[in-house]
């Protein structure tokens, strides 16, 4: 029927605004990474129970990957964030 | 005649007669009735048919646990199966069915099942019908269906019209009883946005039959003095008709209102029923308790009712069910019955406790049975007497309605709907709701209070707490002032013991109480199996009524409390909702939204054939009188634009504009080809991979100044390149310096094309865009004669000289009114996307039905684009997998019929010749084909095994799918002008 | 060969033709307002959006971080992309929407059960206050909404959707007799 997300860019929102993207604690392996390593990334996921990062794109609204933390048993949502201001601080 | 309308009292309103038909006989009850009290009025106490058994089965209920009294409303495509009547408001002119029944209500054939009911025990679908399996589909599931059954659906089109909404509040109330209409108005008058929803269309709950004063007035006009201020309040909205049927995440409720289902004639501007999506801040059940059925030998036989129910019936609707009513009771709730009964002028002819003593009093004269039980009761298709056994002697009770109390369950489904089970409680004997945290509470009997000061104090309190926390300050009130009540305890009596006839668990589905120990014994003893395996509790029911006795009966059978059997998974809905209430709106023309490009009007001036395309309606042909097949326009579309001229609407092409320092090298990244020195002024050809190294999109990089890119996408990807590069920069390279945003919606655009597109475009423009000044693959802003700012693109997806141009969007069509005037001259003409397709096809240019997914650059023959050279971009590492660079990879090559005759259709797979079809066989398909009318043959598309070392070749091209088969020999997949001298003229 | 050509508006085809009454609910179609998007420099956001919110002409419309759509109802396409390159200079990105994006005006005491039926955002008047603005999904359509009076809401949607916004909002419009027309 509906669950809502907080975008911390738009506030309160169902959704049907939003398309999910998977794993949000992905890091884009350097193109000179392994085989292995880049295998991982592009084909590898878990599939966890319990509290997950995911990217939530805000489609229909401010076009902004949110990263979601999200219980998958739960559907409780601990937190959305700009994916910007987290991936500027997966990189440091 | 026995079940009657009292001479006074109730809330219906006598001076509103209102006309019905029950299975075509005229009925009369009046404004404020249910369906249900109105036909018990006119003592119509036969409603239905058992959904096994075809027994004869009556009203048991007053509300929607009803599993009996399912009727079918209206008639042709209006009606409505499996309707329960004692929920439906009646209004005149309504038509109700019964169902299940064969010839006639009163007269069943089906009813011989009942002397089948040894195989039709538990579990009989799993094992009388098995075998031989063949009969299954052909005889055993149209008879069982025939047999065995509820309503019959409509397959005709649905002409009523539905609608959804969104809501937000502070507080959702579930229920106008006691407990939910102190709760509202308490919120109410602290200032919460408050939305109280009941399912009945009178608000009041249990106070529209209570007998008690409130206030010193009566209960029903102490609920009207209460409704009265919330509808006063601005902050309170009242849903009346309103079923809360769903508890979802982050304290959305799902509700269905039914706006229109009580009038006979709609009105065209309202929707018959509306769903309701309610974002709560906070939420409260106050939803009431259901009192249970005893499970006694005979307790189908119409006249056996809930007491309560025929309580709710007398008091709220002044009907009695019988001339003479017993209860039979395991608590004080059935003496309060009676009571009220006798308070009413009812004969209450004997009350049967289950308990040996009980200090309840019994009306005046009114015998008391105590450690009584039913065994059986007496009557054909109505009640006429029961046969009461005390210390081993039988005795026949006359009576023409029985009342039954088996103590209360809370209603707590709502509670229970996002993984939380309700809770055994020894001291209610029942089911509790479990503690879902602060965003949902339960009061009133749903809590577990079941006197009426209780219910209206648990509501006050409650909400006043919940005001306080959400920063509402809630004023204290004294309470209503009501009568004292005895408590109303009870003993759980799960099954009455020496049934002499079969002792129903739940009505609706036939599940008589052996049926279980029947489930137990062969191993289906768990209470979600017994459920699956007896079909106790399915349907529209779900078992509101019977599951709590199915499960004392299992746990007594067990040896065990019922806590241990715990209860069967409560799942949205909590009653039935149709299918098209919840689709509201979504459906014809506005189920998708459907996009108009610019040239919209333009094309249908033309005459053009549109085609879906995505939410895209596109123009495929322009047929010209005497045209009389789609081959004859495309025909001659197609070589008119090789001959002369042609324009083609591509708005819908996905448009980007990329601007910013780091654009060049965002761009770079995105695309497997080479970006970062496009020149200003140049247009380039882009190829777009996937991370795993598989083409993604193509489409055309333009660059109009040094940080400023413009992008086109193919139609049907342009969403998902725009949401690929959004993760491109916000997340994988957050420190790029670039910014971009959708200009689809802004340009008109149109492809001209054909050796004179240069004559009749240049009439439009002062500049000069001969082949020096505006070579192949130029790209500029340009004004258009009279002022407007254009782009003009100087690519080409028909291998002829041509210019896309670009011109805003409300603009497009007098633009393209412009072009086909100045190319009158030179024999100009519209195109379509067939056109469109069949040039590309002649010049091996690639769409999407070649990208579709499993093709790398290489494959289509695109892997010269492919820059090595590049640090890094989208899809690189995982290209050079060794997958994706075997030699016998499936490689684009072109197909031509051997025989010119024959054609060749997409889908197709490629075989060697004298080769099996299997699928170690196959060689490649066939993508794109179709009929070349330069060529005079079919051409076709393919990939094949090393295909680019194969031309020459002959390869079977089978398609079983529609039978066909072609010889045609592989070859390269420019048909028509392979050195491009056209396309730089 | 010199001509002016003529600018169709996306509804021309709904709403050509005679006048209907206004009602207390009313759709109004814009038909000649300008609207760019703006996209700020990375990093100058906030000095973008200082140096759009000092011209009293421009209403700005926001959408994400750094993007906006800016709606003039004075300057026409070409003037509005003047004053913003003039306004922000390098600070952004400008792109004209004039043709791509149609401007609808709903206003009426009912304007808000209307929204309801497709929004899914609380647009109670303590909710979404006076001014502001955002991206939404009107039904199956991304619109942007803004309010710009006590009861009165302007739905920016994207020119090749604006049909279907247009039947769904008539449609969701029905119980309160909505009525709709061209601005001018």
């Amino acid at each position: 029927m509906a669950s809502l997300i907080t975008c911390p860019h738009c506030g309160v929102r169902p959704k049907e605004e939003f398309a999910i993207r998977g794993d949000a604690s992905l890091i884009r392996p350097a193109p000179t990474a392994s085989d292995e390593a880049w295998h991982d990334y592009v084909y590898v996921r878990a599939n966890p129970r319990g509290r997950t990062l995911e990217h939530w794109h805000h489609v229909a609204g401010c076009r902004r990957f949110l990263v979601v933390e999200r219980d998958t048993v739960t559907h409780e949502v601990y937190s959305a964030v700009d994916g910007v201001v987290a991936a500027r601080e997966a990189q440091r | 005649m026995t079940a009657y309308r009292l001479s006074s009292g109730g809330l219906a309103d006598r001076s509103k007669a209102l006309s019905f038909t029950f299975d075509g006989r005229p009925l009369r009850g009046f404004a404020g009735d249910t369906l249900a009290s109105a036909l018990l009025a006119n003592d119509q106490l036969l409603v239905g048919r058992s959904f096994k058994y075809h027994r004869p089965r009556g009203i048991v209920s007053a509300g929607p646990s009803e599993p009996n009294a399912l009727v079918t409303l209206g008639s042709g495509v209006r009606s409505d199966p499996n309707t329960k009547a004692t929920v439906v408001e009646l209004y005149a002119g309504l038509t109700a069915k019964s169902q299940n029944r064969w010839p006639s209500l009163g007269f069943d054939v089906g009813a011989v099942n009942g002397l089948l009911s040894p195989f039709l025990g538990a579990g009989f679908y799993y094992k009388t019908f098995m075998w031989p399996r063949q009969l299954w589909e052909k005889l055993y599931e149209p008879v069982i269906r025939r047999a065995a059954g509820l309503g019959r659906a409509v397959l005709e089109r649905d002409p009523e019209s539905y609608e959804k909404s969104w809501a937000f509040c502070d507080l959702l109330v579930v229920g106008g009883g006691p407990a939910g209409l102190m709760a509202a108005l308490m919120a109410g008058r602290a200032g919460l946005r408050v939305i109280l929803a009941d399912e009945d269309f009178r608000l009041g709950g249990s106070l529209l039959s209570e007998t008690e004063t409130v206030d010193g007035a009566s209960a029903p006009a102490f609920a009207e003095r209460i409704v009265a201020e919330l509808q006063s309040l601005e902050n309170v909205t009242l849903l009346s008709r309103t079923t809360v049927f769903g508890w979802y995440d982050d304290n959305v409720f799902g509700a269905v209102e039914r706006v229109q289902k009580h009038v006979a004639e709609p009105s065209a501007k309202l929707p018959t029923e509306r769903v309701w999506r309610i974002a709560a801040k906070r939420a409260l059940l106050a939803t009431g308790a259901e009192e249970r059925p005893l499970v006694f030998g005979g307790n189908d036989r119409p006249g056996v009712m809930m007491a309560g129910a025929i309580g709710t019936y007398a008091h709220r609707h002044g009907v009695s069910a019988g001339k003479s009513v017993a209860i039979f009771t395991s608590g004080s709730s059935g003496y309060r019955t009676a009571r009220g009964l006798s308070a009413k002028g009812v004969t209450v002819s004997a009350i049967i406790d289950s308990r040996p003593e009980a200090s309840d009093a019994a009306p005046d004269g009114v015998r008391v049975i105590r450690s009584g039980a039913i065994v059986d009761t007496k009557g054909r298709q109505r009640l006429s007497g029961i046969v009461v056994e005390r210390s081993g002697f039988e005795e026949l009770v006359a009576c023409d309605a029985l009342g039954m109390s088996g103590g209360w369950s809370p209603v707590v489904h709502l509670a229970c709907q996002r993984g939380a089970r309700p809770v055994w409680s020894d001291a209610l004997k029942a089911f509790a709701a479990p503690d879902v945290g602060d965003t949902l509470r339960v009061v009133g009997a749903a809590n577990g209070v079941y006197t009426l000061a209780g219910c209206l104090r648990d509501g006050a309190e409650t909400a006043t707490a919940m005001a306080a926390e959400l920063g509402f300050n809630a004023a204290a009130a004294p309470l209503p002032v009501t009568e004292t009540e005895a408590d109303p305890s009870f003993a759980a009596l799960w099954y009455v013991p020496g049934a002499k006839s079969k002792a129903f668990v739940d009505f609706q589905n036939d599940v008589h109480a052996k049926d279980l120990g029947l489930a137990l014994r062969e191993g289906f003893g768990h209470v979600e199996h017994a459920k699956r395996y007896t079909t106790s509790g399915m349907a529209t029911d779900q078992g509101k009524l019977s599951n709590i006795n199915a499960v004392g009966i299992l746990a007594g059978m067990r040896g065990v409390s019922p806590a241990e059997v715990g209860t069967t998974t409560f799942r949205p809905f909590y009653t039935p909702v149709s299918f098209g209430a919840l689709a509201g709106t979504a459906r014809d023309s506005h189920a998708t939204p459907t996009r108009k490009s610019p040239l919209h009007e333009w094309a249908k001036k033309h005459g053009a054939t549109f085609v879906d395309s995505g939410l895209w309606f596109r123009s495929a042909w322009f047929p010209r009188a005497g045209e009389k097949t789609w081959r004859e326009s495309v025909d001659r579309e197609v070589l008119n634009v090789r001959a002369n001229v042609g324009l083609c609407d591509v708005s819908t092409l996905g448009k980007i504009e990329v601007f910013g320092p780091d654009a060049a090298e965002f761009l770079n990244r995105l695309y497997c080809n080479a970006m970062l020195k496009l020149p200003v002024g140049k247009a380039r050809y882009g190829l777009m991979l996937r991370e795993d190294g598989f083409v993604f999109d193509d489409g055309t990089v333009s660059r109009l100044s040094d940080d400023h890119f413009f992008v086109t996408t193919t139609t049907a990807m342009a969403g998902a390149v725009m949401s690929h590069m959004d993760y491109c920069a916000q997340v994988l390279w957050p420190d790029l310096k670039v910014r971009f945003c959708s200009s689809s919606d802004q340009w008109a655009q149109m492809a001209i094309a054909g050796p004179k597109a240069r004559e009749v475009l240049q009439q439009l423009v002062d500049e000069d865009i001969s082949e020096t000044a505006f070579p192949f693959l130029s790209a500029r802003a340009m004004a258009l004669r009279g002022g407007i700012n254009a782009r003009l693109f100087r690519i080409s997806f028909s291998g002829e000289l041509a210019f896309e141009l670009a011109v805003p969007a409300g603009y497009g069509e007098a633009v393209a009114d412009q072009i086909m005037e100045a190319g009158r001259a030179h024999n100009v003409c519209a195109y379509g996307v067939e056109a469109l397709n069949v040039l590309r096809l002649e010049k091996g240019l690639l769409t999407h039905a070649e990208f579709d997914g499993r093709v790398t650059p290489d494959d289509a023959g695109l892997g010269r684009m492919f820059s090595a050279q590049k640090p890094d971009f989208i899809g690189k590492h995982l290209s050079a997998r060794y997958g994706l660079t075997a030699a016998d990879r499936m490689q684009l090559v072109g197909l031509k019929p051997v025989d010119k005759d024959k054609d060749i259709r997409a889908g197709a797979h490629l075989l060697k010749e004298g080769m099996k079809p299997s699928t170690l066989n196959d060689q490649g398909w066939v993508s794109s084909a179709g009929y070349s009318p330069v060529l005079g043959h079919h051409i076709a598309l393919a990939f094949l095994k090393s295909g680019r070392e194969r031309y020459g070749e002959k390869v079977v091209v089978w398609d079983k799918l529609r039978d066909h088969e072609v010889i045609a020999e592989v070859c390269d997949p420019v048909f028509v002008d392979p050195q491009n001298t056209k396309l730089k003229a | 060969m010199v001509r002016d050509y003529n600018n169709r508006h996306a509804l021309d085809q709904k709403l050509r033709g005679t006048p209907k009454p206004v009602n207390a609910d009313h759709l109004e179609v814009g038909h000649w307002q300008a609207i760019a998007t703006v996209l700020a420099q990375v990093g100058l956001e906030a000095a973008v959006q200082r140096a759009l919110s000092s011209t009293p002409e421009l209403s700005l419309r926001y959408c994400g971080p750094g993007e906006w759509l800016v709606v003039s109802e004075v300057d026409t396409p070409i003037g509005l992309m003047r004053r913003l390159d003039m306004l922000c200079g390098t600070q952004a990105h400008v792109v004209d929407q004039s043709d791509g994006r149609v401007l609808m005006r709903l206003s009426g005491p009912c304007a808000r059960r209307v929204l309801a039926k497709g929004v899914g955002v609380d647009l109670h008047p303590g909710a979404f206050a006076l001014g502001g603005s955002t991206n939404v999904l009107c039904g199956h359509i991304a619109i942007n909404l803004a309010r710009t009076g006590e009861d009165i809401f302007e739905l920016i949607v994207s020119r090749s959707f604006a049909e279907s916004l247009f039947d769904d909002l008539m449609t969701m419009g029905r119980a309160f007799d909505l009525s709709a027309a061209f601005s001018d």
